[in-house]
């Protein structure tokens, strides 16, 4: 067998470089109750969330949501024409929801095309929206909710289904009342609002523990329904109950700071004249 | 000029025994929600109670509804149907184009079997039509120019494509001449209503 000599070869067997990356010293969650991040907030505190709408003009609606880390924007086109003509309802609008994560938004880098959690998420994504919008009021049209998540700080999701609604109301579309989506990290008996990544991640490390899982929640809070219900992991039925709870009251004090942005938007545009 | 309400989508605003829903509304539970993140219009409209909407500046979704009155350019033309693209509906430009067909027996209201397309409209007329149907899964809306006031109104002849000739001038319900060059070319020409022609 030929064998080259003029290159200077590397060894036989290679590493991932991942496996030389130093984790960082885990900080026991179970002691007090500083959260990951160092910030004040206790254990069933949300992350102060900055939340702008209509910063995509090619779009009719769009959004920008960050909460610690994590950023989203989303934009919703429509209502347009339906793509698909056989799957054309005539008396009710479609509504698309696509989820996609950049590849530079998590730890690993990602590719551009979605991949199967990018898929279970836009399911997840379209199954909270879809009872709040007024879809019976745009027949043989269809809408286009497009997210984007720039930075993964923690489970992205429920933040989404929150950008999601903002930039539905800022395009105008009729809907029965705004989504807001909240998450739960259960551990043992501690439950931790709005995680942050640190804090998923330094669960899964720490091996396995009794009753451990990740709840979202999509809560419409004026109609007091919820639309959408995702759990990851192994709990028993009582904290289960217990954090889609907390979820549940996570969602309402969401819900004046979500109201705030929608009504700063409004008030940019100039009051109608009197007709 | 007080200062106005606003509100966002899913709020309470009144019950249905002080006013009537109007759009951007729904009534649920003998309440009246909002709909739409806006301002709340409350009018009197010379019946008991109030008519109580909810206003977004921008003009939102405006599908095209039965009976509304469209601005379309045609796309294409065949001996059965003509294809085009609806622009505006009313006075309100849409972002999207959806898409629209006038059949051959919806272009004139006479001698419906002899209508020749090729004589009526051809592809990049701007046309008035009315929708009458939102169609089936299949097919796109349905519209119609068998109205008076209904049809071409822009159009350039074909001496335009070397020449880029200036639109043509109506002559009768049928036919447009090229200022240019004098020739008449078939349309089935809209009767615009003096006012809305610009002098």
């Amino acid at each position: 067998m030929p064998v080259d000599r003029r290159r200077i070869r590397g060894p036989d067997e290679s590493h991932s470089p991942y496996h030389f990356v130093s984790k960082e010293s885990l900080k026991s969650l179970a002691s007090g109750d500083r959260r990951s991040d160092d910030s004040q907030r206790g254990p069933l505190d949300l992350r102060p969330i900055f939340a702008r709408c209509g910063l995509i003009s090619q779009a009719k609606g769009s959004a920008y949501i960050e909460a610690g880390n994590t950023k989203i924007i989303c934009s919703v086109y429509g209502p347009r024409e339906a793509d698909r003509r056989d799957e054309t309802d005539m008396k009710s609008g479609r509504l698309v929801a696509d989820m996609r994560f950049a590849p530079f938004a998590c730890h690993k880098r990602g590719a551009w095309v979605q991949g199967n959690e990018e898929k279970d998420m836009s399911q997840g994504l379209l199954e909270s929206l879809r009872p709040g919008v007024c879809l019976h009021k745009y027949p043989r049209s269809q809408i286009d909710v497009c997210v984007m998540v720039l930075e993964s700080d923690g489970p992205a999701l429920s933040h989404a289904v929150t950008c999601a609604s903002l930039a539905l109301a800022d395009a105008g579309i009729e809907m029965y009342d705004l989504v807001l989506g909240c998450t739960v990290r259960h551990t043992g008996t501690t439950q931790l609002l709005d995680p942050t990544l640190a804090e998923v991640q330094d669960d899964e490390d720490g091996g396995f523990v009794e009753n451990q899982g990740s709840v979202t929640v999509s809560l419409m809070p004026n109609m007091n329904q919820v639309s959408g219900l995702q759990s990851d992991g192994v709990m028993e039925q009582e904290s289960l109950k217990a954090a889609v709870q907390a979820c549940i009251e996570g969602c309402y004090k969401l819900y004046p700071v979500i109201q705030q942005t929608l009504l700063k938007t409004v008030r940019k545009k100039a009051p109608p004249s009197e007709s | 000029m007080s200062p106005m309400k606003l509100c966002v989508p899913g709020e309470r605003l009144c019950s249905t025994e002080d006013c009537i829903p109007g759009t951007g509304t729904y009534l649920r539970h003998g309440y009246i929600f909002a709909s739409l993140a806006g301002y709340v219009l409350r009018k009197n409209e010379g019946e008991e109670l109030p008519v109580i909407s909810v206003v977004k500046e921008t003009e939102t979704q405006l599908l095209p509804d039965v009976g509304a009155i469209v601005t379309c350019k045609v796309t294409s033309i065949n001996p059965r149907f003509a294809k085009v693209h609806i622009l505006y509906v009313g006075s309100t430009p849409l972002k999207d184009r959806f898409r629209g067909t006038i059949r051959k027996e919806d272009v004139r209201a006479t001698e419906k079997d002899k209508v020749e397309t090729y004589k009526c409209f051809r592809p990049g007329d701007i046309v008035l039509a009315k929708v009458i149907s939102l169609g089936d899964v299949q097919s796109n809306y349905l519209l119609t120019t068998a109205e008076n006031e209904l049809g071409v109104v822009v159009a350039h002849s074909e001496a335009a494509l070397i020449l880029s000739g200036a639109q043509m001038v109506p002559v009768s319900w049928c036919e447009m001449q090229c200022p240019r060059t004098h020739a008449k070319e078939f349309r089935k020409v809209a009767r615009v209503q003096p006012e809305y022609l610009q002098a």
